[in-house]
C-alpha cells in the first residue's frame, strides 16, 4: 500500500441520491481547501462506481480504469466547476465520465477531432456554461433600458443610439449632427442620468 | 414557435452519449434553441446518472489507492474565466446577421465559401472530416428544391427562418428528420428567406453517386 489515505468502502449500498447533499459537501471542500480527505470520500464512493459503467461501455478494463482516471482527475482539480444548485453530483460526475468517454471511443476510432463533447455537452467550460445564461436581473434591466430610452427626449435619444448603439464616438456624433462636443457630452450625461433615475424609481 | 422536436429515444440516448456523433450535433444545437428538449435532456441526464451509477456490485481495485494518490499530487486547473473563447457567433449573409446556436459556433469556424445554387439557394460546406459533409443552407424568398427522396437520413435544423415542403410548414428551431421514406420539395416563401442547418449521416453514401441525391439542398443534386 503506497498511500496515507484510507479508502471508504462502507458505503457501497448507499444510493448516490441519498448521499448527493454529503458528497457536495465534501465537492466544496475540495474545491476550497484543496481537501484530500474529502476528496477521498468522492473517490471512494464514485471510483468504482464509474468503474463498473465503464466496464459495461467499454468492456475493457484498462481502458475502463483510464476512464475512472481521467474523470476522478477532473473532478479533484476542476472542483471549482461544482453547482450544487445545477445538479447533483452524481449528475456532474457522469456527465464527466459521458464526455471523457465519447472523446476516448472516437480518438479510437482514429475520428479526427471533427465533433468533441465539449461542443455537445459543456460541463467543464467555464465561459460557455455561462454565456448564454444572462442573469434574470440583467435581462429585466436590458428590457426595462429598451423600453425607457423610447423615453428619452428625441435630441438625447439621437446622441445615446449614435453612441452605444452604432459604437460612434463622442466628435464623430458631434460632426454628424453639427453640434459642439461639449454639447454631445453633455446630452449624453443628461440621458445617462435620466435612464438611471427612471431605473430606480421603477424597482 | 418549435413544432418538430427529437424523439424521446434520441433525447435520451444523446444524454447518455450513445447518439451517433453527426446526429448528436443536430440534437445539440436543437436543444440550444428549444427549452423544452434542454429540460428533458437535463431529466433524462439526471435519471442515468443514478441509474448508472447505483450500482450493486461495488468491487475495490487494486490500483485505486495508487490512483487517488496520483490524482491528489495534481494541480488544481486555473480558473480562465478572464479568457473568453473567440468563437463565429453569427453568421453574415444577404445583410443579415443570424446567430448561431452554441453547439454550432465551434463548427462554423471550419465553415467554407458561400456558393450560389440554382433556385435562389446559398449554401456553405461545414467540414466534417471523415464524418461527411454538413452545410449551412440559406433560402432566398422564392427559393426551392425540385421535389426528391432521400437514400440515406437527412438532418435539417432550422436556425432562422421558415420553409415548408408539401409536407409541413417549418419554424426557427425545428428539427427535421427524413429518411427514404417520405419526398419533398422544400422552398421558402417567407420574406427574409431561411437559413438551415443540414447534416447526411451516412458520409460514405454522401460521397457516391446515388447518394448524392441524399442532401436535398447539395449543390450535386442540381447537377
Amino acid at each position: 500500500m503506497l498511500v496515507g489515505i484510507p479508502l471508504e468502502q462502507s458505503n457501497s449500498a448507499v444510493k448516490p441520491k441519498e448521499c448527493a447533499g454529503e458528497m457536495s459537501e465534501y465537492i466544496v471542500a475540495v474545491a476550497e481547501k484543496r481537501c484530500k480527505k474529502s476528496f477521498a470520500r468522492v473517490f471512494g464512493y464514485f471510483a468504482p462506481r464509474l468503474r463498473s459503467y465503464a466496464l459495461k461501455q467499454m468492456g475493457n478494463e484498462a481502458l475502463a480504469m483510464e476512464l475512472v482516471q481521467d474523470t476522478m482527475s477532473n473532478v479533484w482539480q476542476k472542483a471549482h466547476l461544482f453547482n450544487a444548485e445545477k445538479g447533483s453530483p452524481s449528475t456532474w460526475i457522469f456527465t464527466i465520465a459521458r464526455n471523457i468517454r465519447f472523446d476516448m471511443l472516437r480518438k479510437l476510432q482514429n475520428r479526427k477531432e471533427d465533433v468533441c463533447s465539449d461542443d455537445l455537452w459543456p460541463v467543464l467550460c467555464e465561459q460557455t456554461a455561462d454565456a448564454n445564461e444572462t442573469s434574470l436581473d440583467e435581462q429585466i434591466t436590458l428590457e426595462q433600458i429598451g423600453f425607457l430610452f423610447e423615453a428619452l427626449p428625441v435630441k438625447q435619444k439621437a446622441v445615446i443610439e449614435a453612441i452605444y448603439i452604432d459604437g460612434k464616438s463622442q466628435q464623430e456624433v458631434a460632426d454628424e449632427l453639427e453640434i459642439p462636443l461639449g454639447t454631445v457630452k453633455s446630452r449624453t450625461r443628461l440621458a445617462l442620468q435620466r435612464l438611471k433615475g427612471m431605473l430606480n424609481s421603477h424597482d | 414557435m418549435i413544432k418538430f422536436h427529437p424523439s424521446p429515444e434520441q433525447l435520451s440516448q444523446f444524454a447518455e452519449g450513445t447518439l451517433y456523433a453527426v446526429e448528436s450535433i443536430m440534437v445539440s444545437a436543437h436543444c440550444d434553441m428549444c427549452e423544452r428538449c434542454q429540460k428533458r435532456v437535463a431529466a433524462e441526464t439526471e435519471r442515468l446518472a443514478e441509474d448508472v451509477l447505483e450500482t450493486q456490485k461495488i468491487e475495490h481495485h487494486y490500483e485505486f489507492d495508487t490512483m487517488l494518490a496520483g490524482i491528489t499530487q495534481l494541480p488544481a486547473a486555473e480558473s480562465i474565466r478572464a479568457l473568453p473563447v473567440e468563437r463565429t457567433q453569427a453568421i453574415e449573409l444577404d445583410g443579415r446577421t443570424f446567430p448561431l446556436p452554441r453547439t454550432l459556433q465551434r463548427l462554423a469556424d471550419k465553415t467554407g465559401n458561400w456558393s450560389s445554387l440554382v433556385g435562389r439557394l446559398w449554401q456553405a460546406p461545414v467540414d466534417l472530416g471523415n464524418q461527411g459533409v454538413a452545410n449551412f443552407i440559406y433560402m432566398e424568398k422564392g427559393g426551392s428544391v425540385p421535389e426528391h427522396t432521400h437514400r440515406g437520413t437527412e438532418f435539417t435544423l432550422v436556425i432562422n427562418g421558415e420553409f415548408s415542403d408539401g409536407l409541413n410548414a417549418y419554424d426557427s428551431g425545428d428539427f427535421i428528420f427524413m429518411d427514404g421514406e417520405k419526398t419533398h420539395a422544400p422552398r421558402s416563401d417567407a420574406p427574409e428567406g431561411c437559413l438551415v442547418f443540414s447534416i447526411v449521416d451516412q458520409p460514405l453514401h454522401f460521397t457516391s453517386g446515388l447518394a448524392r441525391l441524399i442532401n436535398p439542398f447539395s449543390h450535386l443534386f442540381f447537377r
